[in-house]
């Protein structure tokens, strides 16, 4: 089960220099969690790379943003 | 029984334990990256944008090289570059000492074209405003959820609110900055980092620096707070290694608090049109929501809403929007503090179109009880624990300008944990050892570690020595999420008993028993039911010899669970002359599984009151409309609440041992805002619609009142 308020980053699609606090946290989903709100996003991206909320080529780090063909993704 | 349980009868657990470290940090012993110093340290200073908004032009590490005491520069931006929000890091020098330092890093000359910057989540939106980016838009759809028939929800509905409610940015205030000092040792790097996360810092270190994660070894022994923001080594980590390696020599590059307001991260700001219907009598009926806010430059800002409550028909569509400020980070509970401002307040104001009590109308509203949902249980208990039968209707009718009044909020949290590992050594001299590469970062994590090796073993706590906060020991994951305790407390357990039946089948031949005929309690290796039949401690450990025993274990499943839920309790009294709110007392009920250390679960959670309390009426990150700047990345304009602006804290901790740990350092956060804004409401009979309750907000509110009603 997925983390309601945690975004899948798939590997292929998305930078694998992509980074959020899930991804290093050990916390499991809580199956409960939809009873009580719909799903959201609250998460802080980061790059491995640079370390910080923007990549190499300056622009932002987001999902909709470290897929496809910027320069910098690595896949 | 199942091989890993928690005891049914401990003897720890659920105790009030002392932190361990406690006497280390009171008497200055204890040693944060801050304390760290090493021979032939030098000091690094960032220089960063003064501009919210602008493009690099030229950098100029000419002067600064040739400066006093300087021993190595380096051109983070380069020409071309865009700079986001004032402080993004452009450049970095390293000096003998933190004044050569900062004074060669005056002397870096950058010269900048600056671009027009939006400081506001208004001008984002303005169709004609400015832009942030030069290549990103201001806005991006956020998302989108809708469930039920929404108008037949508000057909249903014999009272409708329609109002905007909106929370504030605030920054994390770590009392330790954010920092490092990074050494190393031809290609291998040794960094001390005021971390969340020793593991996950040592790979950030690894990638970033490109060499292997082995090379890299990070220690964290205290920490001074970091509330989700310090997971990676961030620029300041890697500009650091950097200038380490270009100086040759360690280098501490510790924040200031202006840079730790202006790019550690932040709580993003949340707004929300809502339409919200309730049936005449009191059901929730339709929810209507637009919302968004900002985290900053191109980073999101999601929360959940409605937060809780069961509204069967409902719809929520979020945009994300992006100015020239620092980028938000996870700020304990991300989101669920903002989504329950914005839901609570407006509960109490469909419960008064109702005429309901507000315990009332959210018992009859809320999740039904279950061992993960308790909201039911504590409004009821919380509200006779709380004097709630005193509460007035909304207004206080006393004369005078001292209003008081009472406010309630529910909330909840996951805090499921997994994935730790840990390494147990059990002496012949009797002394026990247990590693994990988990980090302390204020909760009492160290603690929780001897406790459960000592409840295992049958010893005191003192007998146990943890060790933690360095990369040399067995994985554990980042202190955050409220994971910490969920995830490493199954590990030391499981290890504990293992090793536990190591030193049996060393014991059990020398009385004459098997193994599983033995108990270990009080400091003595018994067999079960005839206590006289065993060895102290120390002689059972003796049978050892000379190879100790060492082993190694992890996270199982069945020893932690995930989900708990609180309500809080509000009492505030407000001049309406000044504005002035003063919050006289709190009450807050609270589960978190099975309670390891009464004190530290405690502390938790009047920790989490005490920052919501800031959040309420102190802390606003303010940016200058005009030049983008922030006006108070200082810790004097930056308000936070003092020890007299402290209220009555009372924590009722249910424990309930069958659900196993689950964590707790985010869930006492959450309510504390909301239920002062509606006892706020309740004292004065004004409705303040946005946090922070500052007191020209209140005046304005009261004003609009008598101008006609807030409601």
């Amino acid at each position: 089960m997925e983390h309601l308020t945690s975004p899948k980053l798939t590997p292929g699609v998305h930078c694998l220099s992509l980074r959020h606090k899930g991804m290093y946290v050990t916390s499991m989903p809580y199956p409960e969690e939809s009873q009580f709100y719909d799903a959201y996003d609250a998460t802080a991206y980061w790059c491995v790379e640079t370390q910080r909320g923007f990549g190499p080529d300056g622009a932002p780090v987001r999902p909709d943003c470290c897929q496809g063909d910027r320069d910098c993704c690595k896949h | 029984m199942a091989k890993y349980s928690w005891p049914e009868k401990p003897t720890l657990l659920g105790t009030p334990v002392k932190r361990l470290d406690g006497p280390d940090k009171v008497t200055g012993r204890a040693r944060y990256t801050h304390d760290i110093n090493r021979p032939g340290m030098i000091y690094g200073k960032i220089v960063r944008s003064p501009y919210p908004h602008a493009k690099v032009v030229s950098i100029d590490l000419s002067a600064a090289e040739k400066a006093p005491g300087v021993k190595a520069t380096l051109a983070y931006m380069k020409p071309g570059d865009e700079v986001h929000y004032q402080g993004d890091p452009v450049a970095a020098v390293a000096a003998d000492t933190e004044e050569r330092a900062r004074d060669a890093a005056r002397l870096v000359r950058v010269r900048y074209d600056a671009l027009p910057q939006v400081s506001s989540e208004a001008q984002a939106m303005a169709a004609d405003g400015p832009k942030w980016s030069t290549t990103q838009p201001n806005t991006r759809a956020g998302q989108r959820a809708e469930t039920g028939d929404l108008e037949a929800g508000f057909r249903q509905a014999g009272h409708i609110v329609e109002q905007t409610y909106s929370t504030h940015v605030i920054t994390h205030v770590c009392l330790e900055t954010h920092g490092a000092v990074c050494e190393w040792d031809g290609d291998k790097l040794t960094a001390w980092v005021s971390t969340q996360g020793v593991h996950q810092c040592a790979q950030g270190f690894a990638q970033a620096l490109g060499i292997p994660q082995t090379n890299v070894r990070v220690i964290t022994q205290y920490m001074g707070g970091g509330f989700g923001s310090k997971f990676a080594p961030d620029s300041q980590g890697i500009i650091c290694a950097k200038l380490a390696k270009a100086a040759k020599a360690p280098v501490k590059l510790m924040l200031d608090r202006k840079e730790e307001h202006l790019d550690t991260g932040n709580r993003p700001s949340a707004f929300a049109k809502i339409r919200a219907g309730v049936s005449s009598g009191g059901k929730l009926t339709a929810f209507d929501g637009q919302s968004w806010g900002t985290g900053g430059a191109g980073a999101g800002s999601g929360f959940p809403l409605p937060y809780l409550y069961q509204f069967p028909n409902r719809r929520r569509v979020h945009t994300d929007v992006y100015i020239n400020a620092g980028q938000q980070r996870a700020m304990r509970a991300p989101g669920h503090p903002q989504g329950c401002f914005l839901t609570e307040i407006l509960m109490d104001e469909l419960a008064d179109r109702v005429k309901m009590d507000p315990v009332e109308f959210r018992i009859k509203n809320a999740p039904p009880l279950a061992p993960n949902a308790q909201w039911i249980k504590y409004f009821q208990e919380g509200a006779k624990r709380f004097g709630w039968d005193k509460r007035h209707a909304t207004g206080d009718p006393t004369p005078g300008p001292i209003k008081t009044g009472m406010g309630v909020s529910a909330h909840l949290w996951g805090g499921a944990g997994r994935g730790s590992q840990a390494h147990v050594d059990l002496m012949s001299d009797g002394s026990v050892v247990v590693k994990c590469g988990t980090q302390d970062i204020g909760t009492g994590t160290r603690t929780l570690v001897a406790i459960v090796a000592a409840e295992t073993f049958g010893l005191p706590v003192s007998a146990v020595k943890p060790e933690i906060g360095d990369t040399i020991y067995p994985f554990s994951g980042g202190s955050g999420g409220s994971t910490t305790a969920a995830s490493v407390t199954p590990a030391i357990r499981t290890t504990s008993v293992n090793a536990l039946d190591q030193l049996f089948a060393k014991v059990a031949p020398t009385l004459g028993v098997t193994p599983d005929q033995l108990a270990a309690e009080g400091g003595r290796v018994f067999v079960r039911g005839n206590n006289s039949k065993g060895l102290s401690w120390k002689d059972a450990c003796k049978l050892i010899g000379t190879e100790p025993i060492s082993v190694d274990g992890k996270w199982e499943d069945g020893l932690s669970s995930s989900g708990t839920s609180g309500v809080q309790f509000a009492e505030a009294e407000v001049d309406i002359e000044t504005g002035v709110v003063r919050v006289k007392r709190i009450l807050a009920m609270q589960d978190c599984g099975l309670i390891v250390d009464k004190l530290t679960a405690e502390s938790q959670a009047y920790g989490g009151v005490i920052a919501a309390i800031n959040f309420a009426l102190f802390e606003d990150r303010i940016l200058d409309r005009v030049t983008g700047q922030m006006v108070n990345p200082n810790m004097e304009w930056y308000l936070l609440a003092g020890m007299s602006d402290v209220p009555k804290i009372d924590i009722v901790l249910n424990n309930m041992p069958e659900r196993g740990v689950i964590g707790i350092g985010e869930p006492p956060t959450v309510s504390t805002a909301s239920a002062i804004a509606n006892a706020v409401r309740n004292a004065t009979g004004a409705t303040i619609r946005s946090l922070p309750l500052h007191p020209h907000k209140v005046l304005a509110a009261l004003e609009q009142e008598r101008a006609g009603g807030t409601n």
